[in-house]
């Protein structure tokens, strides 16, 4: 954990304490007093085979409210699902394809590539925090990226490669937003966070964050409409301006919030959560 | 209702593949067998995309995800009066000695392995279960204690290759709760008791010509209620 999310922990804790509630951090060993509690507010990568969503589901079945809710953990964690919904409520989205294990060959690759052209961006439906998302620009690298996405699911996404200095991100919380940030591509980069070659660390780009009644107000009916489809939780919405034209990347759960940078415009993100939670 | 299989079945009803499926939008009742509906396979994403086109379908994602979580799994099967015994969510060994005795069945909560388990009789063999099964402990392990044995019984529709109403009393229960066609299910047996502890996938290997006749007399019971439920 870095120092600036460990900064919004404590944020978040002051904060509802001075609303009058007690607030408690719970780690792995401590699962079993989630039903002593009235709600959950869950800091961890989310995925259906991680803990985080067994904590989600337990507290979920037992009446507490909870974020991330487990079904928005269903939908944000898995990229086939989302972009499944997108195209059903056709919600303007990066032009996206799905692949099966059966469809790895010679004339799929090659259909693919004439159609988006050349790179494409492959994405493991697990992504998170911009790992498991590569662009490739031949056949060896797709099949090799495919590969190795392949071996967690049976199927992945495929999408046209739409590079821009920066993406959008909106948090939305029950339909409502919650703040506007820019996340700027490292230099020379094509993603918010690249890893270091040869080493396990990443660098990120920058945040640029904007008041929320500042930002565009296309951007923010895009990021609400993307929100209804998946439920009425916490999310951050990226998004590509691309020719005045607002595309959804993806809805993410468990939204990044660091001290100094998603809250730097607009402080009550907090309050606005904890009152959420606490209602 | 449409039946989409990955297994040769034996009805009198036209079955399409998964793949078949997945390319297709037209909403119907689906049937989705499979030998595996584990998260990512493609067992879940026949369900997946079932729902997403605003089809009914058995099982649903949701259930499939909750089944396939041995804590959530005992969570909701309790819920719906399955008999299940205390587990504990934890990467520490130490915590689990404190809140249980030897000998102890220990299952994996993590994306890599299977809803496999291990035994463990001693604190040595418990600390190798938990090392195994927590990837050297990044991810929890769910921990429950071992009164009996275990066994393990293939399920399909809610019933079990068990002679024992008790077994079958389980299987029809957790089926009724998740709707999964066909698993194998882990219980224990201790006093003349039996709980439910786990929930598995079948590999193709494991289904015999007689469960696959099994299967196909399942769903042709079904298709002929035209029941969905």
């Amino acid at each position: 954990m870095n120092s600036h999310e460990a900064e919004a922990l404590d944020y978040f804790k002051k904060t509802a304490e001075s609303m009058g509630h007690k607030f408690k951090f719970l780690f792995r060993n401590g699962l079993s007093e989630i039903p002593k509690y009235d709600a959950v507010f869950i800091r961890a990568t989310t995925d259906p085979l991680y803990t985080a969503y067994v904590v989600s589901k337990t507290a979920w079945e037992l009446g507490l409210k909870v974020i991330d809710d487990p079904q928005s953990i269903i939908i944000c964690a898995n990229k086939i699902h989302q972009y499944e919904l997108f195209q059903r409520f056709n919600l303007p989205h990066i032009p996206t394809i799905f692949i099966s294990k059966e469809e790895l060959h010679h004339k799929k690759i090659e259909e693919i590539f004439e159609s988006f052209g050349k790179p494409v961006v492959i994405k493991a439906p697990y992504t998170s925090f911009s790992k498991y998302v590569e662009k490739v620009a031949c056949e060896t690298s797709f099949r090799e990226v495919a590969k190795k996405f392949f071996r967690r699911s049976d199927f992945l996404v495929v999408q046209k490669f739409m590079p821009s200095r920066f993406d959008w991100r909106v948090g939305v919380l029950n339909g409502e937003v919650l703040y506007v940030c820019k996340y700027m591509m490292p230099k020379g980069k094509w993603k918010h966070g690249v890893k270091r070659r040869g080493k396990p660390s990443f660098i990120w780009g920058r945040t640029v964050t904007l008041k929320r009644e500042n930002a565009p107000e296309g951007l923010k009916e895009t990021a609400l409409k993307a929100c209804s489809i998946i439920g009425k939780g916490l999310y951050g919405v990226d998004i590509k301006e691309i020719n005045g034209q607002y595309l959804v990347v993806e809805v993410n759960d468990n939204p990044s919030i660091y001290r100094g940078q998603e809250d730097l415009r607009d402080m009550d993100i907090y309050e606005k959560i904890i009152r959420y939670l606490a209602e | 209702m449409l039946v989409v299989s990955n297994i040769d079945l034996r009805v009198n009803t036209p079955i399409i593949s998964p793949l078949e499926f997945l390319k297709s939008s037209n909403k119907d009742y689906i049937l989705n067998i499979n030998n595996d509906y584990r998260y990512m396979k493609m067992g879940y994403y026949v369900s997946l995309h079932a729902e997403t086109i605003g089809s009914k379908v058995i099982p649903s994602t949701e259930n499939i995800i909750d089944a396939y979580r041995v804590p959530v799994l005992l969570v909701r099967a309790s819920k719906a009066g399955v008999p299940t015994l205390p587990h504990l969510i934890t990467d520490s060994v130490k915590q689990i000695m404190s809140e249980f005795r030897f000998p102890l069945v220990v299952f994996a909560v993590n994306p890599f392995s299977p809803n496999n388990f291990k035994i463990a009789h001693n604190r040595s063999a418990l600390y190798r279960a938990v090392k195994s099964l927590s990837m050297n402990y990044k991810y929890a392990v769910c921990a429950q204690p071992l009164i009996g044995h275990i066994a393990t019984y293939k399920a399909f529709f809610g019933k079990c290759d068990s002679n024992d109403d008790k077994v079958n009393e389980i299987s029809k229960k957790v089926y009724e709760t998740f709707k999964i066609p066909i698993c194998k299910l882990h219980m224990q047996h201790a006093n003349g008791e039996i709980y439910l502890c786990g929930l598995q996938h079948l590999t193709l290997e494991e289904i015999s010509p007689s469960d696959i006749s099994a299967i196909s007399s399942h769903i042709s019971a079904i298709l002929g209620r035209g029941e969905f439920n």
